[in-house]
Protein backbone atom coordinates (compact mmCIF):
# COMPACT_ATOMS: atom_id res chain seq x y z
CA UNK A 1 0.00 0.00 0.00
CA UNK A 2 1.10 3.52 -0.68
CA UNK A 3 -0.04 6.95 0.40
CA UNK A 4 0.40 10.48 -0.87
CA UNK A 5 0.59 12.90 2.06
CA UNK A 6 0.26 16.70 1.85
CA UNK A 7 0.18 19.55 4.31
CA UNK A 8 0.84 23.26 3.98
CA UNK A 9 2.03 23.15 7.58
CA UNK A 10 5.47 21.60 8.01
CA UNK A 11 4.93 20.21 11.50
CA UNK A 12 1.58 18.70 10.52
CA UNK A 13 3.28 17.04 7.54
CA UNK A 14 6.04 15.68 9.82
CA UNK A 15 3.38 14.29 12.18
CA UNK A 16 1.30 12.82 9.36
CA UNK A 17 4.30 11.14 7.70
CA UNK A 18 5.39 9.72 11.07
CA UNK A 19 1.88 8.33 11.57
CA UNK A 20 1.33 6.90 8.07
CA UNK A 21 4.78 5.43 7.39
CA UNK A 22 4.15 2.82 10.10
CA UNK A 23 1.29 1.43 7.99
CA UNK A 24 2.40 1.89 4.40
CA UNK A 25 4.88 3.51 2.02
CA UNK A 26 4.42 7.23 1.60
CA UNK A 27 5.40 10.13 -0.60
CA UNK A 28 5.02 13.69 0.67
CA UNK A 29 3.98 16.95 -0.96
CA UNK A 30 4.52 20.46 0.35
CA UNK A 31 5.32 23.99 -0.70
CA UNK A 32 8.98 24.53 -1.61
CA UNK A 33 9.72 26.70 1.47
CA UNK A 34 8.98 23.83 3.83
CA UNK A 35 10.28 20.94 1.75
CA UNK A 36 13.73 20.96 3.35
CA UNK A 37 12.23 20.30 6.78
CA UNK A 38 10.38 17.12 5.86
CA UNK A 39 13.11 15.13 4.11
CA UNK A 40 13.82 12.95 7.14
CA UNK A 41 10.36 11.66 7.97
CA UNK A 42 10.36 8.42 6.05
CA UNK A 43 8.82 9.53 2.74
CA UNK A 44 10.21 7.82 -0.37
CA UNK A 45 9.92 11.07 -2.25
CA UNK A 46 9.03 14.65 -1.39
CA UNK A 47 7.35 16.69 -4.11
CA UNK A 48 8.20 20.32 -3.63
CA UNK A 49 5.64 22.75 -5.06
CA UNK A 50 7.08 25.88 -6.66
CA UNK A 51 5.19 29.08 -7.33
CA UNK A 52 2.36 31.00 -5.68
CA UNK A 53 0.14 28.41 -4.07
CA UNK A 54 -3.65 28.42 -3.66
CA UNK A 55 -6.12 25.64 -2.95
CA UNK A 56 -6.90 25.19 -6.65
CA UNK A 57 -3.43 24.88 -8.17
CA UNK A 58 -2.25 22.73 -5.23
CA UNK A 59 -5.25 20.44 -5.81
CA UNK A 60 -4.38 20.15 -9.50
CA UNK A 61 -0.75 19.34 -8.69
CA UNK A 62 -1.70 16.66 -6.15
CA UNK A 63 -4.21 15.25 -8.59
CA UNK A 64 -1.56 14.92 -11.26
CA UNK A 65 0.91 13.23 -8.91
CA UNK A 66 -1.85 10.89 -7.77
CA UNK A 67 -2.87 9.98 -11.30
CA UNK A 68 0.72 9.40 -12.46
CA UNK A 69 1.58 7.23 -9.49
CA UNK A 70 -0.12 4.29 -7.87
CA UNK A 71 -1.45 5.47 -4.56
CA UNK A 72 -4.09 3.83 -2.40
CA UNK A 73 -4.84 6.85 -0.24
CA UNK A 74 -4.38 10.62 -0.21
CA UNK A 75 -3.85 12.14 3.25
CA UNK A 76 -4.05 15.85 3.92
CA UNK A 77 -3.25 17.67 7.13
CA UNK A 78 -6.50 19.02 8.57
CA UNK A 79 -5.84 22.75 8.25
CA UNK A 80 -8.12 25.35 6.65
CA UNK A 81 -6.32 24.87 3.35
CA UNK A 82 -6.11 21.08 3.76
CA UNK A 83 -9.87 20.71 4.12
CA UNK A 84 -10.51 22.86 1.04
CA UNK A 85 -8.11 20.73 -0.98
CA UNK A 86 -9.76 17.57 0.38
CA UNK A 87 -13.16 18.77 -0.82
CA UNK A 88 -11.88 19.86 -4.18
CA UNK A 89 -9.85 16.68 -4.81
CA UNK A 90 -12.51 14.25 -3.66
CA UNK A 91 -15.10 15.87 -5.94
CA UNK A 92 -12.82 16.13 -8.97
CA UNK A 93 -11.42 12.60 -8.60
CA UNK A 94 -14.75 11.11 -7.52
CA UNK A 95 -13.12 9.62 -4.41
CA UNK A 96 -14.82 9.27 -1.07
CA UNK A 97 -13.59 11.71 1.60
CA UNK A 98 -13.34 11.42 5.37
CA UNK A 99 -12.09 14.36 7.38
CA UNK A 100 -10.90 15.54 10.82
CA UNK A 101 -9.57 12.10 11.71
CA UNK A 102 -8.06 11.33 15.09
CA UNK A 103 -7.11 7.83 13.93
CA UNK A 104 -6.84 5.76 10.77
CA UNK A 105 -6.26 2.11 10.12
CA UNK A 106 -6.35 0.33 6.75
CA UNK A 107 -8.40 -2.86 6.76
CA UNK A 108 -8.83 -5.02 3.63
CA UNK A 109 -8.57 -1.99 1.35
CA UNK A 110 -11.07 -0.08 3.48
CA UNK A 111 -10.45 2.68 5.97
CA UNK A 112 -11.33 2.37 9.64
CA UNK A 113 -11.35 5.88 11.06
CA UNK A 114 -12.28 7.81 14.18
CA UNK A 115 -13.44 11.41 14.42
CA UNK A 116 -15.55 13.62 16.65
CA UNK A 117 -19.28 13.80 15.94
CA UNK A 118 -22.33 15.63 17.30
CA UNK A 119 -20.37 18.80 17.86
CA UNK A 120 -17.60 16.92 19.64
CA UNK A 121 -19.84 15.18 22.17
CA UNK A 122 -19.10 11.74 20.78
CA UNK A 123 -16.35 9.94 18.92
CA UNK A 124 -17.58 7.92 15.97
CA UNK A 125 -15.68 4.96 14.55
CA UNK A 126 -16.49 4.24 10.93
CA UNK A 127 -15.55 1.85 8.15
CA UNK A 128 -15.64 3.26 4.65
CA UNK A 129 -14.13 3.23 1.22
CA UNK A 130 -12.64 6.66 1.88
CA UNK A 131 -9.55 7.49 -0.18
CA UNK A 132 -9.11 11.20 0.56
CA UNK A 133 -8.60 11.71 4.26
CA UNK A 134 -7.62 14.61 6.47
CA UNK A 135 -5.63 13.98 9.65
CA UNK A 136 -6.00 16.24 12.67
CA UNK A 137 -2.88 18.15 13.75
CA UNK A 138 -1.17 16.29 16.58
CA UNK A 139 -2.04 12.80 15.28
CA UNK A 140 1.49 11.64 16.20
CA UNK A 141 4.63 13.09 17.74
CA UNK A 142 6.95 13.75 14.80
CA UNK A 143 9.91 11.35 14.76
CA UNK A 144 12.67 11.58 12.18
CA UNK A 145 13.33 8.35 10.27
CA UNK A 146 16.57 6.97 8.86
CA UNK A 147 17.64 8.09 5.41
CA UNK A 148 16.58 11.08 3.38
CA UNK A 149 13.75 11.32 0.87
CA UNK A 150 14.38 11.96 -2.81
CA UNK A 151 12.98 15.27 -3.99
CA UNK A 152 11.20 16.36 -7.11
CA UNK A 153 10.20 19.89 -7.98
CA UNK A 154 6.71 20.51 -9.32
CA UNK A 155 5.84 23.84 -10.92
CA UNK A 156 2.39 24.98 -9.84
CA UNK A 157 -0.04 25.99 -12.57
CA UNK A 158 -2.30 29.04 -12.73
CA UNK A 159 -4.85 29.82 -10.05
CA UNK A 160 -8.18 31.60 -10.31
CA UNK A 161 -7.20 33.53 -7.20
CA UNK A 162 -4.66 36.25 -6.73
CA UNK A 163 -2.89 37.39 -3.62
CA UNK A 164 -3.49 41.03 -2.74
CA UNK A 165 -1.75 41.11 0.60
CA UNK A 166 -0.34 38.87 3.28
CA UNK A 167 -1.01 39.97 6.85
CA UNK A 168 1.22 38.53 9.55
CA UNK A 169 -0.45 37.81 12.84
CA UNK A 170 0.89 39.13 16.03
CA UNK A 171 2.42 36.19 17.83
CA UNK A 172 4.37 35.60 20.97
CA UNK A 173 6.93 32.93 21.70
CA UNK A 174 4.47 30.83 23.63
CA UNK A 175 4.47 27.05 23.44
CA UNK A 176 1.18 26.02 25.01
CA UNK A 177 1.55 22.42 23.84
CA UNK A 178 4.52 22.00 26.16
CA UNK A 179 3.25 24.03 29.12
CA UNK A 180 2.86 22.18 32.43
CA UNK A 181 0.35 24.63 33.85
CA UNK A 182 -2.12 26.71 31.85
CA UNK A 183 -4.45 29.45 33.04
CA UNK A 184 -7.13 29.99 30.42
CA UNK A 185 -9.47 32.97 30.42
CA UNK A 186 -12.84 33.02 28.67
CA UNK A 187 -15.35 35.67 27.70
CA UNK A 188 -16.29 35.85 31.39
CA UNK A 189 -13.20 38.02 31.83
CA UNK A 190 -15.40 40.81 30.48
CA UNK A 191 -12.63 43.26 29.54
CA UNK A 192 -9.07 43.34 28.29
CA UNK A 193 -7.87 45.07 31.46
CA UNK A 194 -8.96 41.93 33.33
CA UNK A 195 -5.80 40.21 32.08
CA UNK A 196 -3.67 42.14 34.57
CA UNK A 197 -5.84 40.86 37.41
CA UNK A 198 -5.30 37.27 36.31
CA UNK A 199 -1.55 37.60 35.79
CA UNK A 200 -0.65 37.23 39.48
CA UNK A 201 -2.28 33.79 39.41
CA UNK A 202 -0.38 32.85 36.24
CA UNK A 203 2.85 33.79 38.06
CA UNK A 204 1.90 32.01 41.27
CA UNK A 205 1.34 28.73 39.42
CA UNK A 206 4.30 29.27 37.05
CA UNK A 207 1.90 28.84 34.16
CA UNK A 208 1.20 30.11 30.67
CA UNK A 209 -1.78 32.30 29.84
CA UNK A 210 -4.27 31.04 27.24
CA UNK A 211 -7.73 32.04 26.05
CA UNK A 212 -10.95 30.73 24.53
CA UNK A 213 -11.75 31.58 20.96
CA UNK A 214 -13.75 34.77 21.63
CA UNK A 215 -10.91 36.07 23.82
CA UNK A 216 -8.24 35.45 21.16
CA UNK A 217 -10.18 36.03 17.93
CA UNK A 218 -13.22 38.23 18.46
CA UNK A 219 -11.89 40.54 21.15
CA UNK A 220 -8.15 40.03 20.66
CA UNK A 221 -7.50 40.37 24.38
CA UNK A 222 -4.81 37.75 23.78
CA UNK A 223 -2.92 36.84 20.61
CA UNK A 224 -4.33 34.09 18.43
CA UNK A 225 -1.48 31.70 19.16
CA UNK A 226 -2.88 31.42 22.70
CA UNK A 227 -6.25 30.05 21.64
CA UNK A 228 -7.12 26.63 23.02
CA UNK A 229 -9.69 24.43 21.34
CA UNK A 230 -10.81 22.63 18.27
CA UNK A 231 -9.60 25.38 15.98
CA UNK A 232 -6.76 26.40 18.29
CA UNK A 233 -4.09 24.59 20.28
CA UNK A 234 -4.56 21.10 21.68
CA UNK A 235 -2.93 21.18 25.09
CA UNK A 236 -2.20 18.61 27.78
CA UNK A 237 -0.81 20.37 30.85
CA UNK A 238 -0.68 18.84 34.31
CA UNK A 239 -2.99 21.60 35.50
CA UNK A 240 -5.52 23.52 33.43
CA UNK A 241 -7.28 26.39 35.16
CA UNK A 242 -10.32 27.74 33.27
CA UNK A 243 -11.58 31.15 34.39
CA UNK A 244 -14.89 32.40 32.97
CA UNK A 245 -14.92 29.73 30.26
CA UNK A 246 -18.33 28.16 29.66
CA UNK A 247 -16.90 24.86 28.44
CA UNK A 248 -18.43 24.56 24.98
CA UNK A 249 -17.46 21.34 23.33
CA UNK A 250 -15.17 23.06 20.82
CA UNK A 251 -13.16 24.38 23.73
CA UNK A 252 -13.11 21.04 25.54
CA UNK A 253 -11.72 19.40 22.39
CA UNK A 254 -8.51 21.36 22.94
CA UNK A 255 -7.96 20.66 26.64
CA UNK A 256 -9.53 17.25 27.21
CA UNK A 257 -6.13 15.60 27.74
CA UNK A 258 -5.19 17.87 30.64
CA UNK A 259 -4.36 15.93 33.79
CA UNK A 260 -6.22 18.02 36.36
CA UNK A 261 -8.83 20.59 35.39
CA UNK A 262 -9.89 23.43 37.68
CA UNK A 263 -12.77 25.73 36.74
CA UNK A 264 -14.04 29.01 38.11
CA UNK A 265 -17.38 30.17 36.75
CA UNK A 266 -20.19 32.22 38.22
CA UNK A 267 -22.83 29.96 36.66
CA UNK A 268 -23.14 26.73 38.64
CA UNK A 269 -24.68 25.01 35.60
CA UNK A 270 -21.85 25.93 33.22
CA UNK A 271 -20.82 22.84 31.21
CA UNK A 272 -17.17 23.36 32.16
CA UNK A 273 -17.94 21.89 35.59
CA UNK A 274 -18.75 18.57 33.89
CA UNK A 275 -15.20 18.55 32.55
CA UNK A 276 -13.52 19.71 35.74
CA UNK A 277 -11.92 17.90 38.65
CA UNK A 278 -12.35 20.89 40.93
CA UNK A 279 -14.81 23.69 40.43
CA UNK A 280 -15.53 26.89 42.29
CA UNK A 281 -18.79 28.71 41.64
CA UNK A 282 -18.17 32.43 41.84
CA UNK A 283 -16.93 35.65 40.29
CA UNK A 284 -13.42 35.15 38.98
CA UNK A 285 -12.47 38.66 40.08
CA UNK A 286 -13.17 37.66 43.66
CA UNK A 287 -11.84 34.10 43.52
CA UNK A 288 -8.54 34.78 41.74
CA UNK A 289 -7.01 37.09 44.41
CA UNK A 290 -8.02 34.62 47.11
CA UNK A 291 -6.39 31.76 45.20
CA UNK A 292 -3.19 33.77 44.80
CA UNK A 293 -3.14 34.58 48.48
CA UNK A 294 -3.74 30.96 49.49
CA UNK A 295 -1.04 29.75 47.10
CA UNK A 296 1.49 32.13 48.56
CA UNK A 297 0.85 31.27 52.17
CA UNK B 1 -23.92 47.28 -8.08
CA UNK B 2 -26.64 44.80 -7.08
CA UNK B 3 -25.65 41.15 -6.58
CA UNK B 4 -27.45 37.86 -6.81
CA UNK B 5 -26.35 35.93 -3.76
CA UNK B 6 -27.12 32.32 -2.95
CA UNK B 7 -26.70 31.38 0.68
CA UNK B 8 -26.46 27.74 1.75
CA UNK B 9 -28.15 26.95 5.03
CA UNK B 10 -27.70 23.80 7.04
CA UNK B 11 -30.30 22.65 9.53
CA UNK B 12 -29.00 20.49 12.36
CA UNK B 13 -30.37 18.88 15.52
CA UNK B 14 -29.70 21.15 18.49
CA UNK B 15 -26.50 19.44 19.60
CA UNK B 16 -26.12 21.76 22.58
CA UNK B 17 -29.21 20.11 24.05
CA UNK B 18 -28.10 16.61 23.10
CA UNK B 19 -27.22 14.25 25.94
CA UNK B 20 -25.37 10.99 25.80
CA UNK B 21 -26.61 7.83 27.48
CA UNK B 22 -25.22 7.50 31.02
CA UNK B 23 -24.41 3.82 30.54
CA UNK B 24 -23.55 3.30 26.88
CA UNK B 25 -22.27 6.81 26.11
CA UNK B 26 -24.29 6.77 22.89
CA UNK B 27 -25.88 9.98 21.62
CA UNK B 28 -29.58 10.44 22.38
CA UNK B 29 -30.84 12.11 19.23
CA UNK B 30 -34.57 11.36 19.43
CA UNK B 31 -36.89 14.36 19.73
CA UNK B 32 -34.09 16.90 19.56
CA UNK B 33 -35.34 20.23 18.23
CA UNK B 34 -33.82 21.37 14.94
CA UNK B 35 -32.08 24.68 14.43
CA UNK B 36 -30.00 26.59 11.90
CA UNK B 37 -26.35 25.59 12.18
CA UNK B 38 -24.10 28.27 13.75
CA UNK B 39 -21.96 29.26 10.79
CA UNK B 40 -24.94 29.13 8.44
CA UNK B 41 -26.28 32.06 10.45
CA UNK B 42 -23.04 33.95 9.87
CA UNK B 43 -23.40 33.12 6.15
CA UNK B 44 -26.97 34.48 6.06
CA UNK B 45 -25.89 37.61 7.91
CA UNK B 46 -22.98 38.17 5.49
CA UNK B 47 -25.26 37.74 2.46
CA UNK B 48 -27.95 40.04 3.85
CA UNK B 49 -25.39 42.71 4.74
CA UNK B 50 -24.01 42.62 1.17
CA UNK B 51 -27.53 43.06 -0.17
CA UNK B 52 -28.24 45.93 2.22
CA UNK B 53 -25.10 47.68 1.06
CA UNK B 54 -25.16 46.97 -2.68
CA UNK B 55 -28.71 45.96 -3.50
CA UNK B 56 -29.67 42.70 -5.13
CA UNK B 57 -31.27 39.52 -3.94
CA UNK B 58 -30.47 36.79 -1.43
CA UNK B 59 -31.74 33.30 -2.18
CA UNK B 60 -31.55 30.67 0.55
CA UNK B 61 -31.01 26.98 -0.20
CA UNK B 62 -31.51 24.20 2.30
CA UNK B 63 -30.83 20.58 1.49
CA UNK B 64 -33.02 19.15 4.22
CA UNK B 65 -36.27 17.41 4.94
CA UNK B 66 -39.94 18.30 5.21
CA UNK B 67 -39.07 19.67 8.65
CA UNK B 68 -36.82 22.36 7.18
CA UNK B 69 -39.41 25.07 6.57
CA UNK B 70 -38.92 26.46 10.08
CA UNK B 71 -35.25 27.11 9.34
CA UNK B 72 -36.14 28.84 6.07
CA UNK B 73 -38.68 31.04 7.87
CA UNK B 74 -35.99 32.10 10.31
CA UNK B 75 -33.73 32.88 7.35
CA UNK B 76 -36.52 34.98 5.82
CA UNK B 77 -36.85 36.87 9.08
CA UNK B 78 -33.12 37.62 8.91
CA UNK B 79 -33.52 39.10 5.44
CA UNK B 80 -33.36 36.24 2.91
CA UNK B 81 -35.68 37.10 -0.02
CA UNK B 82 -36.55 33.74 -1.50
CA UNK B 83 -35.98 30.20 -0.31
CA UNK B 84 -35.78 26.70 -1.70
CA UNK B 85 -36.03 23.65 0.51
CA UNK B 86 -34.72 20.62 -1.33
CA UNK B 87 -35.86 17.49 0.47
CA UNK B 88 -34.10 14.15 0.54
CA UNK B 89 -31.40 14.71 3.17
CA UNK B 90 -30.86 11.56 5.19
CA UNK B 91 -27.58 11.15 6.96
CA UNK B 92 -24.50 13.25 6.76
CA UNK B 93 -22.93 12.77 3.33
CA UNK B 94 -21.04 15.83 2.17
CA UNK B 95 -20.57 14.30 -1.30
CA UNK B 96 -24.32 13.95 -1.81
CA UNK B 97 -25.06 17.38 -0.33
CA UNK B 98 -22.50 18.95 -2.68
CA UNK B 99 -24.00 17.24 -5.74
CA UNK B 100 -27.57 18.23 -4.85
CA UNK B 101 -26.66 21.85 -4.12
CA UNK B 102 -24.35 22.16 -7.15
CA UNK B 103 -27.18 20.82 -9.32
CA UNK B 104 -29.52 23.52 -8.04
CA UNK B 105 -26.90 26.29 -8.25
CA UNK B 106 -26.09 25.46 -11.88
CA UNK B 107 -29.60 26.42 -12.85
CA UNK B 108 -29.58 29.63 -10.80
CA UNK B 109 -28.03 32.93 -11.73
CA UNK B 110 -25.60 33.92 -9.00
CA UNK B 111 -22.66 36.21 -8.42
CA UNK B 112 -21.73 34.73 -5.06
CA UNK B 113 -22.43 31.53 -3.17
CA UNK B 114 -21.96 32.07 0.55
CA UNK B 115 -21.79 29.26 3.12
CA UNK B 116 -20.23 28.43 6.48
CA UNK B 117 -16.66 27.21 6.43
CA UNK B 118 -17.31 24.20 8.67
CA UNK B 119 -20.51 23.18 10.38
CA UNK B 120 -20.86 23.00 14.13
CA UNK B 121 -22.04 19.39 14.20
CA UNK B 122 -19.49 17.50 12.10
CA UNK B 123 -16.82 20.06 11.06
CA UNK B 124 -16.08 18.16 7.86
CA UNK B 125 -15.39 21.42 6.06
CA UNK B 126 -15.66 19.64 2.72
CA UNK B 127 -18.56 21.39 1.07
CA UNK B 128 -16.78 24.59 -0.06
CA UNK B 129 -14.01 22.71 -1.91
CA UNK B 130 -16.44 20.19 -3.39
CA UNK B 131 -18.76 22.90 -4.71
CA UNK B 132 -15.84 24.72 -6.23
CA UNK B 133 -14.87 21.60 -8.19
CA UNK B 134 -18.42 20.75 -9.22
CA UNK B 135 -19.32 24.30 -10.29
CA UNK B 136 -15.91 25.22 -11.69
CA UNK B 137 -16.02 28.44 -9.66
CA UNK B 138 -13.21 29.79 -7.49
CA UNK B 139 -13.45 29.39 -3.72
CA UNK B 140 -12.20 31.89 -1.20
CA UNK B 141 -12.51 30.23 2.16
CA UNK B 142 -12.67 31.16 5.84
CA UNK B 143 -13.56 34.79 5.11
CA UNK B 144 -13.85 37.55 7.69
CA UNK B 145 -14.56 40.29 5.17
CA UNK B 146 -16.08 40.27 1.69
CA UNK B 147 -15.92 43.25 -0.66
CA UNK B 148 -17.29 42.84 -4.16
CA UNK B 149 -16.64 45.50 -6.82
CA UNK B 150 -16.43 45.60 -10.62
CA UNK B 151 -16.97 41.92 -11.27
CA UNK B 152 -14.34 40.97 -8.69
CA UNK B 153 -14.43 40.11 -5.04
CA UNK B 154 -11.80 40.88 -2.44
CA UNK B 155 -11.82 38.67 0.63
CA UNK B 156 -9.82 38.63 3.84
CA UNK B 157 -9.15 35.01 4.67
CA UNK B 158 -8.00 33.66 8.03
CA UNK B 159 -5.32 30.99 8.11
CA UNK B 160 -3.72 29.35 11.12
CA UNK B 161 -0.63 31.54 11.35
CA UNK B 162 -1.32 34.45 9.05
CA UNK B 163 -4.17 36.11 7.14
CA UNK B 164 -4.33 36.88 3.45
CA UNK B 165 -6.37 39.17 1.28
CA UNK B 166 -7.28 37.35 -1.93
CA UNK B 167 -9.23 38.41 -4.95
CA UNK B 168 -10.99 36.56 -7.74
CA UNK B 169 -13.49 37.09 -10.51
CA UNK B 170 -17.19 36.64 -9.84
CA UNK B 171 -19.04 34.31 -9.67
CA UNK B 172 -17.23 32.93 -6.66
CA UNK B 173 -17.87 30.71 -3.69
CA UNK B 174 -17.14 32.26 -0.32
CA UNK B 175 -17.05 30.32 2.93
CA UNK B 176 -17.23 32.39 6.08
CA UNK B 177 -15.64 32.11 9.52
CA UNK B 178 -17.54 32.75 12.74
CA UNK B 179 -15.70 36.05 13.29
CA UNK B 180 -17.10 37.68 10.14
CA UNK B 181 -20.15 39.09 11.92
CA UNK B 182 -22.65 38.77 14.74
CA UNK B 183 -25.86 37.31 13.23
CA UNK B 184 -28.88 39.53 13.85
CA UNK B 185 -31.83 38.61 16.01
CA UNK B 186 -34.79 39.59 13.84
CA UNK B 187 -37.54 41.76 15.37
CA UNK B 188 -40.93 40.17 16.05
CA UNK B 189 -42.63 41.98 13.15
CA UNK B 190 -40.18 40.51 10.69
CA UNK B 191 -40.64 37.06 12.18
CA UNK B 192 -44.39 37.34 11.73
CA UNK B 193 -44.05 38.55 8.14
CA UNK B 194 -41.63 35.72 7.40
CA UNK B 195 -44.20 33.19 8.54
CA UNK B 196 -46.52 34.21 5.71
CA UNK B 197 -43.95 34.17 2.96
CA UNK B 198 -44.10 31.14 0.61
CA UNK B 199 -41.26 28.62 0.53
CA UNK B 200 -40.36 26.75 -2.64
CA UNK B 201 -40.04 23.07 -2.07
CA UNK B 202 -38.61 20.41 -4.34
CA UNK B 203 -37.34 16.86 -4.15
CA UNK B 204 -33.63 16.11 -4.67
CA UNK B 205 -33.08 14.32 -7.97
CA UNK B 206 -30.18 12.26 -6.68
CA UNK B 207 -30.10 9.68 -3.96
CA UNK B 208 -27.03 7.67 -3.10
CA UNK B 209 -25.78 5.78 -0.10
CA UNK B 210 -22.81 7.26 1.72
CA UNK B 211 -21.20 3.81 1.99
CA UNK B 212 -20.03 4.60 5.51
CA UNK B 213 -20.59 1.96 8.17
CA UNK B 214 -20.74 3.23 11.76
CA UNK B 215 -18.87 0.80 14.01
CA UNK B 216 -19.44 2.74 17.23
CA UNK B 217 -20.54 6.21 18.36
CA UNK B 218 -19.91 7.08 22.00
CA UNK B 219 -19.01 9.93 24.29
CA UNK B 220 -15.30 9.88 25.08
CA UNK B 221 -14.80 8.69 28.64
CA UNK B 222 -14.36 11.55 31.04
CA UNK B 223 -13.37 10.48 34.51
CA UNK B 224 -13.11 13.92 36.01
CA UNK B 225 -13.73 14.20 39.76
CA UNK B 226 -16.35 16.96 39.36
CA UNK B 227 -15.90 18.30 42.89
CA UNK B 228 -17.74 21.59 42.52
CA UNK B 229 -17.87 24.00 45.46
CA UNK B 230 -20.54 26.65 45.70
CA UNK B 231 -18.82 27.98 48.80
CA UNK B 232 -15.43 29.39 47.76
CA UNK B 233 -14.16 29.16 51.34
CA UNK B 234 -14.39 25.38 51.00
CA UNK B 235 -13.30 25.20 47.36
CA UNK B 236 -10.17 27.33 47.49
CA UNK B 237 -8.23 25.08 49.92
CA UNK B 238 -9.02 22.01 47.78
CA UNK B 239 -7.90 23.74 44.61
CA UNK B 240 -4.74 25.03 46.23
CA UNK B 241 -3.93 21.54 47.49
CA UNK B 242 -4.33 20.10 43.98
CA UNK B 243 -2.11 22.81 42.49
CA UNK B 244 0.57 22.44 45.15
CA UNK B 245 0.84 18.72 44.47
CA UNK B 246 2.10 19.58 41.00
CA UNK B 247 4.13 22.74 41.53
CA UNK B 248 6.20 22.87 44.60
C1 LIG C 1 -16.16 25.37 14.06
C2 LIG C 1 -15.99 25.98 15.41
C3 LIG C 1 -14.73 25.95 16.02
C4 LIG C 1 -14.54 26.50 17.29
N1 LIG C 1 -13.30 26.43 17.86
C5 LIG C 1 -13.12 26.91 19.11
C6 LIG C 1 -11.85 26.82 19.77
O1 LIG C 1 -10.87 26.34 19.20
N2 LIG C 1 -11.73 27.31 21.03
C7 LIG C 1 -12.78 27.86 21.71
O2 LIG C 1 -12.60 28.26 22.88
N3 LIG C 1 -13.98 27.99 21.10
C8 LIG C 1 -14.17 27.53 19.83
N4 LIG C 1 -15.39 27.68 19.23
C9 LIG C 1 -16.40 28.53 19.90
C10 LIG C 1 -17.18 27.83 20.99
O3 LIG C 1 -18.32 27.22 20.42
C11 LIG C 1 -17.65 28.82 22.05
O4 LIG C 1 -18.35 29.86 21.43
C12 LIG C 1 -16.51 29.42 22.88
O5 LIG C 1 -15.66 28.40 23.36
C13 LIG C 1 -17.08 30.18 24.04
O6 LIG C 1 -16.05 30.87 24.72
P1 LIG C 1 -16.17 31.28 26.23
O7 LIG C 1 -16.39 30.08 27.07
O8 LIG C 1 -14.97 32.12 26.52
O9 LIG C 1 -17.42 32.26 26.25
P2 LIG C 1 -18.91 32.05 26.76
O10 LIG C 1 -19.50 30.82 26.21
O11 LIG C 1 -19.60 33.33 26.53
O12 LIG C 1 -18.76 31.81 28.32
C14 LIG C 1 -18.41 32.77 29.25
C15 LIG C 1 -18.56 32.15 30.62
O13 LIG C 1 -18.06 33.03 31.60
C16 LIG C 1 -18.89 32.99 32.75
N5 LIG C 1 -18.69 34.27 33.44
C17 LIG C 1 -19.11 35.51 33.07
N6 LIG C 1 -18.66 36.44 33.92
C18 LIG C 1 -17.93 35.79 34.88
C19 LIG C 1 -17.21 36.20 36.04
N7 LIG C 1 -17.12 37.49 36.37
N8 LIG C 1 -16.60 35.25 36.78
C20 LIG C 1 -16.68 33.94 36.44
N9 LIG C 1 -17.35 33.50 35.35
C21 LIG C 1 -17.96 34.41 34.57
C22 LIG C 1 -20.28 32.77 32.21
O14 LIG C 1 -21.09 32.14 33.20
C23 LIG C 1 -20.01 31.84 31.02
O15 LIG C 1 -20.09 30.48 31.39
C24 LIG C 1 -15.61 27.13 17.97
C25 LIG C 1 -16.87 27.17 17.36
C26 LIG C 1 -17.07 26.62 16.10
C27 LIG C 1 -18.44 26.68 15.49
Amino acid sequence: MKALVYSDNVSVLQESLTYIRKMMDADGVTEAEGAGDVLNYGAGKIYSLKGDSFYDNISSAIRQIYENGSYDFIFLGSTTLGREIAGSLSASLGLQPMTELISFEPKDGKAVTRRFAHGGKTVVEEESGAKVLTLMPGIADPEPAEGASATEEVQLGDSKLSLVERIEKQATAVNLEKAEVIVCVGRGLGKKEGISEVEPLVKAVKGELAGSRPVCLDYQWLTEDRQVGLSGKKVKPKIYIALGVSGQIQHIAGMRDSKTVIAVNKDKDAPIFEEADYGIVGDLYQIVPKLVQALQS
Amino acid sequence: MPYNIAVLIKQIPDIDQMKTDQNTGEPMTQNLPLRIENLSKNAIEAAVQLKEKNGGKVTGLIFGTDRSNAAMKEAYAMGVDEGFVITGYQDNSPALTAKVLAGKLKGMEHDMVILGNQSADTYTGLLPGMLSSLLGEPLIGNAISVEPADGQVKVTRVLEDHNVILSSKLPAIISVAQEINEPRLPPVLQIMAAGRKPINSEQAGINEESGVKVLSDRAPKSDRKREVYEDPEKGIPEVVKAIKEVIR
